[in-house]
């Protein structure tokens, strides 16, 4: 490979390891990190994201709580206002069943599919670009084909196709959305990696004769994760949102009750029962939100050339 | 009281115009205002003259003699005659589900002059004479469509002419049909209509907005979600209407997959139907639109339907016991067994219909998988895989029980791959006989015993539990008259059909 830099070196953001040229020795990152902490911190949109995702998160870990059974059971009079019924304060559905429990335990298919698909997708993401940005040569011109060819594909279709092949369910829904979200995480993590692997710091590690999997995950990856880091508060908006849309078409998984599926059931009724789509939507939106929010506060703290602006 | 353009929402998307390959519902809308049929229907199956004016039958039951109508013209101007209709029933016995069975027993048609037509069969066909309708059996111009050419590929397969009262003019794929009133039409005065636009509008909200603010004037087959019924009833300008559907014999059923070992027990298959709530699915699934129906032949299809059967009544103790009895104890936490359902997605109120199942049985400890699934992985899973214990559908009674019942019953249509066959792989000899009979009897009293026997026996072995007989509904606009004057509706002509000024 020649040593020039490709465009999406060109094109990766400005690198903490620049900033501190320190950085990969033990002392130097914690501090840094505390640094970007206390920027966070400060950051009051980011802490209006973190109280948002808290009480989604609150919500989510009370379902068991408040509502023990079944969120899908048929326990009212269906189609009931919110407010007037105590027994179920945010009305019941066209099939009776309790709005707030469906939001509740909606919230934990939500977080859970968000989370856990963003992790499939980091983990296949950092793997394939770790390899490919160090490697180079043959490897990384395979690996990079291969990213262009899922980038190829509209995501949304082929999250669809992968979930009706593989039967709807908690489990094929999170490896699906990690196998359509992995190539924007795959790409990022190369030019990091093909930025950071002639570094002095990692020259003198090579010198000191470590071997490659302990300057990958030592020396390497700990320099490239804050655009990593920052991409993947997005990606678990994005993954809650996949979900959410999928179940709205009725791919969802059936079984359980999520806020996609909520606003899909309630579809028909929009005219007439407004608050079925209105509320699990403004949930969406919510949590959502909360993520980019969150996301902007780590771009904010993580990303020097800000710090220095400001 | 003349004139006017009628704009009619179709949905889905018609996949062609002409119904003589195929049964598509939206097809059937298009399709029998441009070509027509040998006699229309009243509400009763009565005979209503068509492009046959009269017809006679042996006392045998063996041949039928049907006398045209004189002076018809395509629209092309080419004289309509018998060997039109000789060619069009041979198309249809060989292209089309229904024809294929209607016209199964044929021997030979005959067409001793150009105003006559004969049919002989080698057995009786009792249910012929209702599926002779514009909509299930077009009569199609030979001089267009005999040129040897697969019909399937035929280049006029999509530019039809007809002798109906409207004249093929434009079809935009996706988007309209535009029809054009037929000035020759051999009915003098009408269509009262200048013009029919058929509009596919996919999104069932975006349908009713068209709907409700004037933008379209009549929307048929169900096309409006049930829950927004109510509310436009109320509305000055809108009539609803659920006349003109009985040649669906629309009705809903809960099919058990009789492979497997636990449901071919009776006690289970009886514990099932006491744990489901029929007035719970008819009131909350459905609305409360509809009529209960035990029985597989819907009370639409009186008198072939036996009102003296009730449905098991709704009772968690009795199938509780039911469940112990055949040897399905309930553990510690009160969980029994698993059973998978699956449910037609091409028809919404299905999920619901799954959803409710999942619940009713969680009661009694059956805990309910739901597979949701695209329409052909469905149809997959059922009829090739088999990989399914209840399938939530609609299979309808059509026209005729012979037609629409006896495929869901019968042994002989335990075909693996073929859709909406015996799904249950139910298998009863006296079941079987009393069908057969029924599809040959000549005397309609002796069919009425016969299917009257059959619903007897089915309701007792239980293959399947019958649901709901679910109402059809057709929005329009006040102004608009005679959209459904038969058993057909809006299936039909459309000849008669007029905006009131």
């Amino acid at each position: 490979m020649p040593k020039t830099s490709s465009p999406a070196l060109a094109a990766a953001p400005p690198l903490p390891a620049t900033a501190n040229p320190a950085a990969g020795t033990p002392a130097a990152a914690p501090r840094y990190g505390r640094r970007a902490l206390r920027a966070f911190l400060r950051n009051p949109t980011a802490i209006a994201g973190l109280v948002l995702l808290a009480l989604v998160m609150l919500g989510a870990s009370l379902a068991p709580l408040f509502y023990p059974d079944d969120p899908l059971g048929m326990v009212g009079r269906p189609l009931l206002w919110p407010g007037r019924q105590w027994s179920h304060p945010l009305g019941t559905d066209s099939l009776g069943r309790d709005v707030a429990a469906g939001l509740m335990h909606g919230a934990r298919i939500s977080l859970l599919v968000g989370f856990a698909a963003t992790c499939v997708g980091l983990s296949l993401g950092i793997l394939v670009g770790a390899v490919a940005g160090y490697r180079g040569g043959w490897l990384d011109d395979a690996l990079v084909r291969l990213i262009e060819i899922f980038q190829a594909v509209p995501s949304f279709i082929l999250l669809v196709v992968l979930v009706a092949i593989a039967q709807p369910s908690v489990a094929t829904i999170v490896g699906a959305i990690g196998i359509v979200t992995w190539p924007t995480i795959a790409r990022l993590v190369r030019a990091e990696v093909r930025a950071l692997r002639s570094k002095d710091f990692v020259v003198a590690a090579r010198g000191m004769g470590y071997g490659h999997g302990r300057i990958i995950l030592r020396e390497i990856l700990p320099n490239a994760m804050p655009p990593v880091i920052v991409t993947s508060s997005v990606m678990v908006a994005s993954a809650i949102l996949m979900e959410a849309a999928l179940s709205f078409m009725g791919l969802g998984d059936p079984n359980t009750v999520s806020w996609g599926s909520m606003i899909g059931a309630g579809r028909e009724l929009l005219r007439t029962a407004w608050y079925l789509t209105a509320l699990p939507g403004l949930l969406i939106v919510v949590t959502v939100l909360a993520l980019n929010l969150i996301g902007d506060g780590l771009n904010d703290a993580l990303n020097p050339r800000l710090e220095k602006d400001s | 009281m003349r004139g006017g353009t009628l704009r009619v929402v179709v949905d889905p998307d018609p996949p062609t115009i002409l119904t003589v390959d195929n049964s598509f519902g939206a097809s059937q809308k298009v399709g029998p205002k441009i070509v027509e049929g040998l006699f229309a229907h009243d509400f009763q199956y009565g005979l209503k003259p068509q492009l046959a004016t009269s017809y006679s039958l042996t006392p045998d039951g063996l041949r039928y003699t049907f006398q045209l109508r004189k002076g018809v013209k395509w629209h092309d101007g080419a004289d309509f005659t018998s060997a039109d209709v000789a060619f069009s029933i041979s198309l249809l016995k060989e292209l089309q589900t229904f024809g294929r069975m209607m016209f199964a027993n044929l021997v030979e048609t005959r067409t001793p002059d150009p105003h006559t037509v004969e049919l002989v069969l080698s057995k009786p066909a009792p249910f012929l004479l209702r599926g002779l309708s514009a909509a299930v059996s077009p009569i199609i111009p030979r001089h267009i469509y005999d040129d040897g050419t697969p019909f399937a590929r035929h280049p006029r397969r999509d530019t039809p002419i007809g002798t109906g009262p409207f004249v093929f003019k434009e079809w935009v794929r996706g988007s309209h049909i535009i029809l054009e009133r037929n000035p020759n039409y051999w009915d003098p005065g009408k269509p009262y209509l200048d013009r029919i636009i058929f509009r596919y509008i996919a999104d069932a909200a975006a349908r009713t907005a068209a709907i409700e603010t004037g933008e379209v004037d009549i929307v048929p087959d169900n096309r409006i979600p049930l829950s927004e019924i109510e509310r436009l009833k109320a509305l000055p300008h809108l009539q609803v209407s659920s006349l003109g559907y009985d040649y669906l014999g629309n009705h809903t059923q809960l099919e058990l997959n009789l492979d497997n070992p636990v449901l071919q027990d009776l006690r289970v298959r009886q514990a099932l139907a006491h744990a489901i709530d029929l007035k719970v699915l008819l009131n909350t699934v459905w609305y409360g639109y509809g009529q209960i129906s035990p029985t597989p032949i819907n009370p639409h299809m009186a008198p072939y339907h036996d009102p003296s059967i009730k449905p098991l009544p709704f009772d968690l103790k009795k199938a509780a016991a039911l469940l112990d009895e055949a040897g399905h104890k309930a553990d510690a936490k009160g969980r029994r067994f698993g059973l998978k359902i699956v449910h037609n997605p091409g028809v919404g109120d299905l999920r619901r219909v799954s959803d409710y199942v999942q619940q009713a049985l969680g009661k009694i400890g059956i805990e309910v998988t739901i597979q949701a699934q695209d329409f052909a992985s469905y149809v997959k899973a059922v009829y090739t895989d088999r990989n399914f214990d209840l399938n939530a559908g609609t299979l309808a009674n059509l026209f005729d029980p012979t037609v629409g019942v006896q495929r869901i019953y019968w042994s002989q249509n335990i075909k693996k791959g073929v859709a909406f066959s015996n799904g249950s792989h139910y298998s009863n000899p006296e079941v079987d006989r009393l069908l057969e009979a029924a599809s040959v009897a000549t005397d309609d009293a002796e069919r009425i015993r016969l299917f009257h026997a059959f619903q007897k026996i089915a309701v007792a072995d239980l293959p399947l539990i019958n649901f709901i007989a679910v109402d059809q509904f057709t929005v329009a606009n006040t102004k608009l008259r005679n959209f459904a004057i038969g058993a057909y509706g809006a299936s039909d002509t459309f000849a008669d059909t007029y905006f009131q000024s």
